[in-house]
């Protein structure tokens, strides 16, 4: 191109660079009174360029009008099914040229609009970019802004609420990349490309670069575009998608990155698909550590930036391990939704069943996915791959294998622990307590030695009760409760062990009942704290309870009452007050459905024992009773 | 108990000047609780929202709609302080575009009855506290003022610390933050001069940093604790609470300075730069309709919700002031302050607590049921079950219970005690 190298055509791309420079550096400084001033100017020196580029344009026309017949003959010839979609000439012909570059213009005077606040002009321009390219094939020449106009006006009719016109617009710049890419595949022309001198171009790299990052961004957008239409699943495919080509193109922050793997692993988690959570935070666990070394405690006293750094470092990676944490976890419970019968033990049938048939079948079936998936350049994708490997994918089906899980979670608990202390991240310490309590529950389920079992019961106890009884309430109230109900729980949890082990027992020894007890009271105590948690400062208990807190206070009075006349003692004055408290309280339950009837749908199945039990102790109360009139 | 959850107003101003000079429409209506807005492109659209308070304040004293100051504080102000003597920490925050009257409302000014609710309040404070004749009882009052710029604080009471002060958690005294400085008061003049001087550090700090104080949110908390000295035990019982004020950033700010108070759900724009991916993936995993698996989130909130979480949870009383701007030009800033003020009356955390499935339990009971039944039917008394009201036996039989028991001899009840226990292993009977 002759004509580019005239110092008309100097002027022409000096305008271009100051103007790009004015719109991204200059208008950050801009006084919060005219905070577009930068951007203005931009437009008018975008327009002169407009203007100068619209005279050339004719004038070279006119000079080409008589080749132009011979032109377009040659062109037919050469290239037959151009015509048949329409286009009037080749992208990279010189009319196509001309054209691309004014539709450069155009797209920028478009972002210039859109970014000022100007949204119909913005479209304007946008469209007149999109109607030039369109004329003509698509080439390595216009292809990149093919996409990036494309990827503008997706975002436009986002903001305008009509989605399905924004996907229109994305899904057609993402099968043009595709397409190219299958036909020619060759590093396309970047919008700066159309307006550099000779000798300034980009490098093939850096237009490869930017061509992937347009990319990447139409899939970016498309993803939130699947977000608002509510269609997660493919949204996440798309998020997944997008994070894959940061890497692959090194265009990523990494501990921003990590996180974000890392936060994708939790959707995986919600859909159950185990092994591309594991693949997501194996490369989250190894892309952070690409974000450089933790400065040490002295160095962060030396200096505020240091000292920045290393909390940063440090709280991500223990968010890091609490996904991980969380990962173990849901596997864990997910494999016990599946092997527990109706009554929340183990059934072995199942889990006899489930071992014969299901593992092979789901190992192919995840080879299948796995290719799909996969994250990482050469030079980390052998780290992930062996951090995969110390923990299983697959739903564990008996003890030594929830075991090896429990341990990983666990690992990571002491690991999320260390930066979330007690001393200064109080919520976050005992949301990750509960976590291990919860690892020791599920694994406890795949026990089948009752001892051992109550055992990692106690274990919860141990790391739950000094914590619950150290937090203030009036700050922690929601916590407290959460604790208050778990510590109950794990209390009835552990009686019902010491039942069913002295049950077996042929006659009970005085060490195990007072044992049983304690563990009765235990339990009770803590459920009477929660219920005393919903009393004003009065100590009024609500007539009317909150909906969130309707069915676990209604429960806590129903184990209550089914705690308190467990109770072994070998007075019967104290048996019977037992029994008494205990139909006291299945009374409240009642008591309180009658004059709430709207609670009666969340507590069913207890109400109706509840009613029975009300009508039914009496009798069991009345033959204490006349035991020990018989006995006077 | 935190049974109530964010008490709600929304208070509309007189025009003012330059909406005046533009002959400004009025586009708020109010009656009763209810405040309707009127599109000004399609008058004939308007759109109705309740609340607890709706306060006509865009005329004059004359207008007997007109809510005054001292109207807006007796019915939040006086309510909150209350619950601050009950020992409850309180928060009042204020939300509304800039210039829509947030400060006149919160600050006010220094004229007769035009003082607004934090001045009013601390004058109340301290009156009740010199009113009260129990020699028993002692107060102590301190104040901390800070402002949080971009997810950053900074203490407005020591301006030289110019540091980011990190937020944190303490077990037995809830969130604070580091190094923040806290000042005793003794008076409502002394509050008023520490208000005053941090109000003057906010500005100073705005123009130096190209920082204006509509972006930045500022909280003011008072921390107020009442001792109780019983003098027959020489016990000494404390209640402390914290009044947290918030003065919100202008909410055409909300995205820059995260002060969304809590997580609202966005419109359908899409965000351009890749920074916020993680943004759209939280997004998704939260979104757990169908099952109920718990997904952690790796994202913080923003340091404004992470204080004010207590007060949306914890054990507090909350209520919030959204000002409106009455003016047509200001619509969509104006039906967006109103969409949020209508969400917030549902802001609450949940306290989620995940119960162990009663199976066993119930199946034991049943068991028991008709156990008992089964005697019951055994010795001819099955019709009392179904003729009579649960509630009814409930009534009758303990009273023959208390007369067996006072009158029961200790000494044979040994002799029937391992035939009990063995039973009650047995059978549970």
């Amino acid at each position: 191109m002759a004509a580019n190298q005239s110092s008309e055509w100097r002027t022409v791309c000096e305008k271009l660079s100051l103007a790009q420079e004015l719109s991204e550096v200059e208008s950050r400084k801009d006084p919060e009174n005219n905070p577009f001033r930068s951007k203005y100017k931009a437009r008018d020196l975008l327009k002169e360029i407009h203007c100068s580029l619209k005279k050339n344009q004719i004038e070279e026309e006119g000079e080409a009008d008589n080749e132009a017949d011979c032109k377009c003959r040659q062109m037919v010839d050469e290239e037959p099914e151009n015509d048949e979609c329409g286009k009037s000439c080749s992208g990279d012909s010189p009319a196509g040229l001309r054209a691309a570059r004014l539709a450069v213009v155009q797209y920028y005077l478009g972002l210039n609009h859109i970014e000022t606040e100007e949204l119909s002009a913005g479209e304007q321009h946008l469209m007149n970019c999109m109607k030039l390219i369109d004329k003509c094939t698509t080439t390595r020449e216009n292809v990149s802004l093919f996409i990036q106009a494309r990827n503008q006006l997706g975002i436009l009719w986002a903001g305008r609420d009509e989605i399905e016109k924004a996907q229109g617009f994305l899904e057609i710049a993402e099968s043009m990349y595709l397409l190219y890419m299958r036909e020619d595949g060759q590093p396309p022309l970047d919008l700066q490309d159309f307006f550099v001198l000779e000798g300034e171009e980009l490098s093939q790299q850096e237009k490869i670069r930017r061509f992937e990052m347009a990319y990447t961004h139409t899939l970016y957008y498309l993803a939130q575009v699947y977000k608002n239409l509510q269609q997660y699943e493919r949204a996440g495919q798309y998020c997944h998608s997008t994070l894959q080509r940061q890497l692959e193109y090194k265009q990523f922050v990494p501990l921003e990155w990590a996180i974000n793997a890392a936060t994708l692993s939790q959707y995986y988690i919600t859909k159950t698909r185990y092994m591309e959570a594991r693949h997501c935070l194996a490369a989250a666990s190894v892309i952070a550590t690409l974000a450089g070394e933790i400065p040490s405690e002295a160095a962060a006293k030396e200096s505020d930036a240091e000292c920045e750094k290393r909390e940063e470092l440090l709280q991500k990676r223990a968010e890091i391990a609490r996904c991980w944490i969380n990962y173990c976890l849901n596997l864990m419970q997910d494999a016990k939704k599946l092997l527990e019968d109706n009554i929340g033990e183990l059934d072995l049938d199942r889990q006899e069943e489930l071992k014969r048939a299901h593992r092979n079948e789901e190992e192919e079936n995840e080879k299948g996915r796995k290719s799909t998936i996969l994250f990482g350049s050469s030079d980390t994708f052998d780290s992930i791959c062996s951090l995969e490997e110390k923990v299983s994918s697959m739903l564990p089906l008996d003890f030594e294998e929830a075991r090896s899980i429990f341990l990983v979670g666990q690992s990571y608990v002491v690991q999320a622990k260390e930066y979330f202390a007690m001393d200064g991240h109080v919520t976050d310490h005992i949301e990750i307590l509960q976590d291990h309590s919860a690892l020791f529950k599920v694994l406890a389920f795949f026990e089948q030695d009752l001892e051992r079992r109550c055992k990692m019961h106690k274990r919860r106890v141990d790391m739950l009760e000094p914590v619950c009884k150290d937090l203030n309430a009036q700050y922690y109230l929601l916590i407290c409760r959460q604790l208050q109900f778990e510590l109950a729980e794990t209390y009835y949890e552990m009686m019902d062990m010491k039942l069913a082990v002295a049950d077996k027992q042929d006659q009970p020894d005085v060490h195990t009942i007072k044992k049983f007890n304690h563990l009765c009271s235990s339990s009770m105590n803590y459920y009477q704290m929660f219920l005393d948690s919903i009393r004003s400062p009065e100590g009024k208990f609500s007539e009317k309870l909150e909906d969130d807190l309707l069915r676990p206070a209604l429960v806590a009075k129903f184990r209550v009452a089914r705690l308190q006349s467990k109770f072994i003692s070998s007075n019967l004055a104290t048996q019977l007050e037992n029994l008494t408290h205990s139909l006291e309280s299945y009374n409240f339950v009642v008591q309180y459905c009658e004059e709430n009837p709207e609670a009666k749908k969340a507590v069913e199945t207890e109400l109706e024992l509840s009613i029975e039990m009300v009508s039914l102790l009496p009798l069991k109360i009345n033959r204490i009773g006349s035991k020990i009139a018989s006995c006077n | 108990m935190a049974s109530a959850s964010v008490k709600v107003a929304v208070r509309v101003r007189p025009f003012n000047s330059r909406e005046m000079g533009k002959e400004s429409k009025c586009i708020i209506q109010m009656s009763g609780n209810t405040t309707r807005i009127i599109n000004p492109k399609q008058p004939k659209e308007s759109k109705s929202f309740n609340f607890d308070y709706s306060y006509w304040s865009h005329t004059t004293p004359e207008d007997v709609n007109f809510a005054c100051q001292k109207q807006v504080y007796k019915d939040i102000g006086e309510e909150m302080l209350l619950h601050a003597f009950e020992g409850y920490n309180v928060c009042i925050f204020a939300y509304g575009q800039t210039g829509a009257g947030k400060s006149y409302t919160m600050m006010g000014k220094q004229e007769k009855d035009q003082e607004g609710i934090i001045p009013l309040l601390c004058e109340d404070l301290f009156t009740k506290i010199t009113d009260n004749n129990d020699n028993s009882m002692s107060y102590s009052v301190e104040v901390s003022y800070m402002e949080i710029y971009c997810e950053r604080v900074r203490d407005l009471l020591n301006p030289k610390n110019k540091g980011n002060l990190r937020v944190r958690e303490h077990p037995l005294m809830g969130p604070y933050v580091e190094d923040l400085s806290k000042l005793a008061v003794t008076s409502y003049n002394d509050i008023q001069d520490l208000m005053d001087s941090g109000n003057k550090a906010r500005t100073v700090a705005a123009t130096n940093m190209n920082e204006t104080s509509s972006r930045s949110h500022a909280v003011f908390n008072i921390i107020f604790t009442q001792k109780r000295h019983d003098s027959d035990t020489d016990n000494t019982s404390e209640k402390v609470s914290k009044i947290s004020l918030v003065d919100l950033a202008g909410s055409e700010r909300a995205d820059s300075t995260g002060a969304k108070g809590t997580r609202l759900k966005e419109g359908a724009n899409i965000n351009k730069s890749l920074t916020t991916l993680g943004k759209v993936i939280s997004a998704l995993a939260e979104n757990k309709k169908k099952k109920k698996v718990e997904s952690f989130i790796p994202y913080r909130d923003s340091v404004l919700t992470w204080l004010l979480r207590e007060n949306l949870g914890g054990n507090s009383r909350t209520a919030m002031v959204a000002a409106l701007s009455p003016a047509d030009i200001n619509y969509d800033e104006t039906l967006s302050t109103l969409r949020y003020a209508d969400r917030a009356k549902q802001i609450r955390c949940n306290a989620v607590i995940n119960e162990d499935p009663n199976n066993r339990l119930v199946r034991e009971l049943k068991e028991e049921v008709a156990r008992l039944k089964d005697l019951l039917y055994s010795q001819g008394l099955g019709d009392i079950i179904e003729s009579e009201s649960p509630v009814m036996h409930f009534k009758l039989f303990p009273l023959r219970f208390k007369c067996c028991k006072e009158s029961y001899p200790m000494s044979k009840a040994n002799i029937l005690c391992t035939y009990i226990i063995r039973n009650q292993w047995v059978r549970q009977l």
